[in-house]
């Protein structure tokens, strides 16, 4: 049955040389298939199905068919480019909604019921950080299932608008930038939330930082697409590629504000695609030791974050692993090394949107953005985080 | 009843040659093709007379006593004969031969009385559709989807919208339940599956798989979780699907249907994408999609 295999000379082509292996330390692969092959978005299927299902409860069904279905986006408004008000009020026209700006709107206009009503609510609100006007993300409303078309360039060849899961400017805006702030986007790669970072204007100095090479060559495409050449001076925007468990050392105290957006097991990605899927066998290690990764770029962006300074981890994962275990192991560190960081509250953020997006209910720390078929952005965690000392 | 089958026993041959000398008549005298003083006769009420008499006016139906004595015979009331005549006004064109022959032809499939009235009155269109077409769904449904004789009269008897159905494409439904969700055909016929649409079961479908709540059984029939019968979750209403089965709001069912409905358009043009390309390679792939059954679309 075997096929016939010449076994007096085997030959392994290693780099460059040509080596001869002794028969005593030949190995014959094995020829059947024991191992049964399943794709990976079964594998991460399976384990969401096993951990999420306790986890959520009652929601893990409506949240398991919005993941497998397909994902809504939103249209980031690029101001740099002319066409941004041309752009917006054609996209207007055809349905979508501005879900910031409309919401501060009806902020507007709330308060005339609120001074009958409760004079606590209008305390709070005037406590809550201001949501910059400069982010403009349109999105077609709940329920609504039509796609954006790819934007197009403008005469300066900008493009108009950036395409991004919705969700993905609230750890954005929950970092509440203002005017004169140097920010570090720990790991920016693709660019989106950098791309929102810019859009407020507010920013002195930007480091954008992403450790793969490659990931790092993407983001400064989706720059270059989008911003004007003057504003990518060397002095307002670094695009670098160090480890980003190291930057803490390297800069540290030196920024207002941190994003930390670290790599996750991608929910929704693991379980529709098939290609560079987390849940591949092979990738097993990585996976496993993906917490302790995120514990260590947090404790980064924590050190680099100057006192006062605010820092806003975010995954797109749905697992307590690693989003409010990450955060909690993190503060028992930063303390033992006697930083003192303390948990942002960020209930104004979703109370602001949550006519826009489902927030998941009662979380120890931080938010979380559930998908949900007629509102199908997310999975987004936030949590924000300020050094004191 | 009895009366009426009575008559049923001798009248297949007999009284076609008896209708036939009937009709010929007609010509010759064409003010009594059909007056109402003969429908009051034939036992109509008298509304009931004049509103059968303006639909035969309407229609210009030249063999309408013929049909009448047909329907009677078979053991119908006027009150329901006027409903079918109203429900499809086709009939008025037809003759009562024809008619006789296809009554016929659904008792061969094993309709008896009582299910034939039933499905006569409930879908008189299948008195329009030709012999033809009735034995070529019964024999697609023996041949392709290996379903028994018993189960075929089941289904005619409890979804005759089948017949009027694409061949191909009722095969393919077959195939997406015999496959895909792995059901067999007992099962089916129980839960009446064949009234629905493919892609309303496409969509009540993929909602509970998606939702974590079906899962096709391997080859050995085994799920790591309990499905739902077949029957609880295809012939009852939306409300009760969403609320006993699928626990989900109505809501989220529609954004789901339209998801599905666009993903099923891509894949669809996507395939035939591939087809116009794979066609200078091999000329004697058969260009019709469906005709390739769903093993193929399963990738």
């Amino acid at each position: 049955m075997a096929a016939y295999i010449c076994t007096r000379f085997c030959i392994n082509k290693f780099k460059d040389s040509v080596r001869f292996i002794p028969r005593r330390y030949r190995v014959k692969s094995k020829w059947a298939q024991t191992r049964p092959k399943f794709p990976s978005t079964t594998i991460a299927l399976q384990n969401f199905d096993a951990t999420y299902s306790i986890q959520l409860g009652n929601l893990w069904p409506s949240v398991r068919v919005a993941m497998l279905s397909e994902q809504k986006y939103g249209a980031l408004i690029n101001n740099f480019s002319s066409t941004a008000s041309v752009i917006t009020s054609e996209l207007q026209a055809e349905g979508c909604i501005d879900f910031i700006g409309s919401h501060q709107h009806s902020k507007d206009s709330m308060p005339l019921h609120k001074d009958s009503a409760e004079v606590d609510v209008s305390k709070l609100a005037t406590q809550e950080p201001t949501i910059s006007p400069d982010i403009k993300c349109l999105v077609f409303p709940q329920g609504d299932i039509s796609r954006f078309k790819p934007s197009r360039q403008d005469s300066s060849g900008l493009l108009g608008y950036y395409l991004l899961d919705a969700a993905s400017v609230l750890p954005v805006l929950a970092l509440d930038l203002q005017l004169g702030h140097a920010v570090l986007d720990l790991c920016a790669a693709p660019g989106g939330k950098t791309l929102a970072l810019l859009q407020t204007h507010t920013v002195s100095f930007l480091l954008a930082n992403d450790s793969s090479g490659s990931r790092t060559a993407r983001l400064c495409k989706t720059l270059q697409s989008y911003m004007p050449r003057e504003n990518l001076e060397e002095n307002k925007i670094q695009i670098s590629s160090f480890d980003g468990c190291k930057l803490g050392q390297i800069e540290e105290k030196r920024f207002d504000r941190v994003l930390v957006d670290v790599p996750c097991t991608t929910d929704r990605h693991s379980v529709m695609v098939e290609d560079n899927n987390m849940f591949n066998r092979s990738r097993t290690k990585e996976r496993q030791r993906l917490p302790l990764l995120q514990i260590q770029l947090l404790m980064a962006g924590i050190h680099a974050a100057r006192p006062g300074g605010d820092i806003v981890y975010s995954t797109c994962s749905l697992s307590q692993l690693q989003n409010e275990c990450v955060v909690q192991q993190a503060i028992c560190q930063a303390q033992e090394m006697g930083i003192s960081v303390q948990v942002q509250d960020l209930g104004w953020l979703t109370r602001c949107f949550s006519n826009t997006f489902y927030f998941a209910p009662q979380l120890s720390v931080g938010e979380l953005v559930l998908p949900h078929l007629c509102a199908n952005f997310g999975p987004i965690y936030m949590c924000k985080l300020r050094r004191s000392n | 009843m009895d009366a009426s089958r009575g008559h049923m026993s001798f009248c297949s041959t007999r009284q076609d040659h008896h209708q036939s000398s009937h009709t010929s008549q007609v010509p010759e005298r064409p003010g009594a093709q059909l007056n109402i003083r003969s429908l009051l006769e034939m036992g109509f009420s008298e509304t009931q007379a004049d509103e059968m008499h303006e639909g035969a006016l309407k229609s210009r139906g030249k063999h309408i006593p013929s049909i009448l004595t047909v329907l009677l015979l078979l053991g119908l009331n006027p009150a329901s004969i006027l409903k079918i005549m109203q429900k499809c006004p086709e009939m008025y064109s037809l003759k009562g031969a024809e008619i006789q022959q296809r009554i016929d032809n659904l008792r061969k499939l094993g309709l008896v009385e009582g299910s034939l009235q039933r499905v006569i009155s409930h879908y008189p269109k299948v008195m329009v559709l030709p012999i033809k077409r009735v034995n070529m769904v019964s024999r697609l449904l023996k041949e392709k989807c290996h379903v028994t004789v018993q189960q075929v009269t089941d289904i005619l008897r409890d979804s005759p919208e089948v017949l009027e159905e694409d061949l191909a494409r009722l095969e393919y439904k077959f195939q997406y339940a015999y496959f895909r969700m792995g059901v067999r055909q007992a099962e089916m016929v129980k839960a009446k599956m064949f009234r629905l649409t493919l892609s309303m079961l496409r969509c009540r479908h993929c909602f509970l798989e998606r939702r974590g709540l079906y899962q096709t059984p391997d080859k050995k029939g085994q799920t790591l979780i309990l499905n739902p019968l077949l029957k609880d979750f295809i012939c009852v209403s939306e409300e009760t699907y969403l609320t006993q089965v699928a626990m989900a709001t109505a809501e989220e069912f529609h954004v789901f249907c339209k998801l599905i409905e666009r993903e099923q358009e891509e894949e669809f043009s996507n395939e035939e994408q591939e087809l116009d390309d794979d066609d200078d390679d091999d000329d004697d792939y058969d260009e019709k999609h469906w005709k390739t059954g769903y093993k193929r679309d399963k990738k």
